[in-house]
């Protein structure tokens, strides 16, 4: 009997232990600053023992069957903690307000525990000895919990499950413990059920943990995940609802498939149509080969060289069934050939020279990107540019981001460049804007398109050429390698946007 | 295309334990918290070792006696002695000049001295010196240089060399801030007190003493100079604890001295010598070995690497430079490696130079991801408030490429000890892991889980890195005597100058090369060209 009841004691404190160690473990992985986090999560769980302990005061009799449930409520609500709160934090606002509920509740409940058991031991053995046992069993449990915990759960089961199998520990210890007090027991059939139940419960949860962890990025995205990957770039996933198909990168949206032929068309058939005799193209980033798929449409054009830096998109867009039917195979061509590697490395160690140039990079978010938005990489790029050439730049919402727009347009025209600058509206992305730029005559509209567009119109051209009052030019500066003045101005910019 | 969503990633199974859990296993687990902490140390192994040729210069001087004979002669019009930027400028000129006619002898298995750089998978990465602050209109040498590099052109400084934004950061309360002034004015005094500073600096620069090179107007004496720059802030009521932590900074990242030992007039100079520049430096991913490779480009097949010399000896108006295993015949030679050493080489050398040497220490840090991270973005040079070391500057900044997860910080330490002798022998007897586990505990104020970031670190240690610009410097009589030199050798090294940085060591070195062509001209105008 002893034996079996420090047993116990050490078990409930491992379990304690673990609940504490996933909150703190998930809320750093989740919210980051590990310090902060485990240090806020440490002083709840401790402060909520306390409270639990004092509460204990409060119960009088039945106190085996009391302490049995108490057990039983740890280990649903413990065990299900990481579950919570993962589904919480994709699906609702409440992250925070969930993760201290749950820390407070378990940690309530723990400290219920000791005091209950001590009273339940008392009964039966010296005072002393249970103060000294029961103590000493609880810190080597402690121990036993934060050993097991980053040497063997994490990495083999994983936080959601980590929790789950010690709540199934808990509510074992509990069904258990129904046997060995059964003298203590009036009767021993409801705990029993309720054990029994909690166990089924927490077993349905151990073994479909990974799908809950599906289910929470679904609730991040809304729509149906239908492929995910982390390349050593980025996270690419791609979502369906309805015919409605839809690429993030880092959680930042690329294209729906619903009106990526607006952003397409527009960037790339105003620079390219009126380019008569434009044989060789230069495609940089746009690794999903849907501007590739515009530039393939002229007939003349008869080498085009994209250069991505990432393997892992080029070849999702080359083989993944729905994007090569949405880019009409376009990264198969027998005219395209596909670099992966850093654009501005690759233009550094390249001899080509080009007719026409789509630079389609992500928006200049931070020091890395914004290199590839400086006079350093326009000038670099003036030096691949064959006689008559055009580059487009893809340069951000001249409405949301204006001084951002507009310091890419000052960026190109510091390097030497003239520029035209326009803009169109993308429904799922707003206001969008793009830069013409040159060496030689002014910008001049085509006056025939390709065949087979879906937006663009000849006649249409002229009016994106035109900016209304609340996107019209504002002073900014250059953006250059040493002072990346765009990076400020677009931190600033999205930053008002998204509050 | 790309509007911002709400940046966040949901979770995907395991988790890998931050490190920084160690700290909270111990206080969490009460009475075992001990046992706990423990047994969450050690982390993965790190590779490394010791790539200097510390001690080489004490073999040498020790070694000097036994000479065993030459196996090549060689007469040669000049000899240039250390293969730093002293000498490889001293090189750089004679051949703008048009006198090629020499050799540069080097001790090491690579020249560049004190700008050596090194190279691994990632890329480059400088084994000392990093970069060159944009030489103002009066430091017409560097500008020369720099013009001739293609870093100049048509007044105008080449992008691609400035350093890139954002260019240094500071670590203090927990967290980095962009930049040195937030810190130096979060202070309560410390606005005030900043801008009392920036006053009494602008007043020392508009007098037009502190210039870059020294020999361009620098005073062969000054009163600040009688007085370390301790003393001097104390005196001027200087007294908040940001700006004396900046003002010792500046002297250790500079100097290798505290301020309680660095003479007023160095320590102002670091601050008085250049504009507000906004500009930001020059530097390239190799630091200065990126200048070192270009002038090897230009003068490289002259230089002998693993060339120590062990003796220069008078022969009339010539000298003889011994090597190990050749001797050169020269009508003139160049001095360009440290001056102590000259001391105990070079037969009539002129003074007995009192100079004294700071002792540091550079580690090159591979990371195989970046580490934990909180506030202002990585910079170029990284700093941190509190610290024994000098920060850190991260290598594949300069990239143009989108860095991937690998990269190399080179971490620097000066050496302050008791006494440069004391500070020494710990240096050199320091062994390799402890050495690395001082420099991991120190970056790990601001990256609690670098250590499982970190594959490998390599040590270089500098016995004698640079001279120490004590009270009394600029006036020292050893150093008025040796560049008043008439020949047969002449000295310029950076130490000559009693500031080690880029400038200095290029003067020094070119004025040296001036003088030796002007004995050349003079001896083979006379023979009849
Ligand atoms: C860690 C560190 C960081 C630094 N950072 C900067 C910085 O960022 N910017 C800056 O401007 N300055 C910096 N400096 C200062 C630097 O010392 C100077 O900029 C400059 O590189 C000094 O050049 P030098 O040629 O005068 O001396 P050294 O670099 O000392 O060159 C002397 C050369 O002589 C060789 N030599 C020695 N003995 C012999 C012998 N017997 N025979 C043959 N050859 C011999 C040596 O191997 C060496 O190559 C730094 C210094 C150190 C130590």
């Amino acid at each position: 009997m002893p034996a079996a009841l420090f047993a116990t004691t050490l078990l409930i404190a491992a379990c304690g232990l673990v609940y504490e160690l996933v909150a703190g473990a998930l809320a750093s992985y989740l919210l980051g600053d590990s310090v902060t986090q485990f240090s806020t999560i440490i002083g709840a769980y401790l402060a909520a023992m306390g409270v639990g302990s004092w509460l204990s005061r409060f119960i009088g009799r039945g106190l085996v069957a009391r302490f049995l449930a108490v057990e039983l409520l740890v280990a649903v609500v413990g065990g299900f903690s990481s579950t919570v709160l993962f589904l919480a934090f994709a699906w609702t606002d409440a992250f925070r307000l969930a993760l201290y509920a749950i820390v407070v509740v378990v940690g309530i409940l723990v400290g219920l525990e000791i005091p209950l058991l001590m009273r339940i031991l008392r009964e039966r053995f010296e005072f002393k000895d249970v103060v000294a046992s029961v103590l000493t069993f609880d810190y080597l449990g402690a121990l036993l919990a934060s050993l097991l915990f980053p040497l063997v759960l994490v990495p083999q089961l994983g936080l959601v499950r980590s929790a789950l199998a010690f709540g199934l520990v808990n509510a074992a210890v509990a069904l258990w413990g129904t046997w060995l007090f059964r003298a203590a027991l009036g009767g021993t059939r409801a705990l029993r059920v309720a054990g029994v139940a909690a166990l089924a419960l927490l077993a349905g949860g151990f073994v479909y943990g990974e799908r809950i962890t599906a289910a929470a990025e679904r609730g991040l995205y809304a729509d149906d995940v239908i492929f995910a990957r982390t390349t050593p770039y980025q996270r690419i996933v791609l979502t369906v609802w309805k015919d409605d198909l839809r690429l993030f990168l880092n959680n930042h949206l690329q294209f729906s498939s619903r009106d990526e032929y607006r952003y397409h068309e527009a960037l790339v058939h105003p620079g390219l149509a009126g380019l008569q005799g434009a044989r060789r193209v230069l495609v940089l980033g746009g690794g999903d080969g849907l501007a590739l798929r515009e530039v393939l449409k002229y007939p003349g054009v008869a080498h085009v060289t994209l250069v991505d830096l990432d393997a892992g998109m080029t070849g999702l867009f080359r083989t993944h069934p729905r994007l090569v039917e949405l880019n009409g195979g376009a990264l198969s061509s027998p005219r395209v050939r596909v670099v992966n590697a850093d654009a501005f490395s690759w233009l550094d160690t390249s001899q080509d020279r080009f007719d026409f140039v789509v630079v389609d990079f992500p928006d200049p978010s931070n020091y890395s990107v914004g290199k590839l938005y400086s006079t350093a990489f326009y000038r670099l790029l003036t030096r691949h540019l064959s006689r008559d050439a055009r580059i487009v730049v893809q340069s951000t919402s001249p409405l949301f981001a204006r001084a951002s727009f507009w310091c890419v347009d000052r960026t190109l025209r510091e390097a030497g460049l003239r520029t035209a600058p326009y803009h169109l509206y993308v429904p799922s992305f707003g206001e969008w804007g793009f830069v013409l730029a040159s060496l030689g005559e002014p910008y001049a509209a085509p006056t025939q398109l390709p065949a087979g567009l879906r937006f663009l119109t000849a006649s249409q051209l002229a009016p994106l050429f035109d900016f209304p009052l609340d996107m019209q030019p504002v002073p900014v500066l250059p953006n250059r390698l040493n002072d990346q003045v765009l990076v400020r101005y677009y931190e600033r910019e999205w930053e008002r946007i998204n509050r | 295309m790309h509007p911002v969503a709400p940046a966040i990633a949901a979770g995907e199974g395991a988790v890998t334990m931050p490190q920084s859990r160690r700290a909270f296993l111990g206080a969490v687990a009460g009475a075992s918290a001990a046992l706990v902490g423990l047994s969450c140390k050690g982390g993965p192994r790190i590779a490394g070792t010791f790539a200097d040729d510390g001690g080489a210069a004490g073999h040498l001087i020790r070694d000097g006696a036994t000479l065993a004979k030459p196996r090549e002669r060689r007469r040669v019009p000049l000899v240039i002695v250390g293969g730093g930027i002293a000498g490889l400028s001293a090189a750089w000129w004679c051949e703008r000049q048009g006198m090629r006619d020499f050799v540069v002898l080097e001790l090491e298995a690579e020249a560049g001295g004190n700008a050596r750089a090194g190279r691994n998978d990632i890329g480059a990465f400088p084994w000392g010196a990093h970069y060159v602050p944009v030489p103002g209109k009066r430091a017409t040498l560097a500008r020369a240089l720099f013009e001739d590099l293609g870093v100049l052109r048509d007044g105008t400084w080449d992008e691609r060399s400035l350093c890139y934004a954002p260019q240094e950061r500071l670590f203090w309360r927990g967290r980095w801030h962009e930049g040195f002034e937030s810190f130096l004015l979060d202070a309560p005094a410390g606005r005030a007190e900043w801008s009392r500073f920036s006053e009494r600096l602008a007043e020392l620069r508009a007098g037009g003493g502190f210039t870059v090179p020294l020999s361009i107007g620098a005073p062969a004496s000054s009163p600040l100079d009688s007085v370390t720059f301790s003393d001097w802030l104390e005196r001027e009521g200087f007294r908040s604890p940001a700006l004396r932590w900046y003002a010792d900074y500046a002297c250790r990242d500079d100097y290798g001295t505290r301020a309680v030992d660095t003479s007023a007039w160095a320590g102002l100079h670091y601050f008085a010598a250049r504009e507000h520049e906004e500009l930001g430096p020059l530097t390239w991913p190799s630091g200065n070995g990126w200048i070192v490779e270009r002038l090897l480009e230009r003068v490289g097949d002259r230089v002998r690497t693993g060339a120590a010399v062990r003796r220069v000896t008078l022969s009339g108006s010539r000298a003889v430079v011994r090597t190990a295993t050749a001797e050169y015949r020269a009508d003139a030679v160049i001095w360009a490696a440290p001056i102590f050493l000259a001391a105990h080489m070079v037969q009539g050398f002129p003074s007995t130079a009192d100079v004294t040497y700071a002792p540091w220490l550079v580690a090159n840090c591979v990371l195989d991801r970046w580490p934990e991270d909180h506030g202002a973005p990585a910079a170029w040079d990284n700093t941190i408030v509190g610290s024994p070391g000098l920060g850190y500057v991260v290598s594949t900044h300069q990239q143009v490429a989108r860095a991937g997860d690998r990269s190399v910080w080179t971490y620097y330490r000066s050496i302050p000890g008791v006494t440069p002798a004391a500070a020494r022998r710990y240096l050199l007897r320091t062994p390799w892991h402890d050495w690395a586990d001082l420099v991991l505990d120190d970056l790990e104020q601001a990256h609690p889980d670098i250590r499982s970031c970190v594959s490998r670190l390599d040590l270089r240690r500098y016995g004698h890195a640079m001279a120490r610009p004590v009270p009394g410097f600029l006036d020292a009589r050893w150093r008025r005597t040796l560049q008043s030199s008439r020949g047969p050798v002449w000295y310029g090294h950076a130490d000559l100058g009693g500031i080690s940085i880029f400038e200095e060591a290029q003067d020094r070195g070119v004025s040296a090369a001036r003088k030796a062509l002007d004995r050349l001209a003079g001896a083979y105008g006379a023979s009849g060209a």
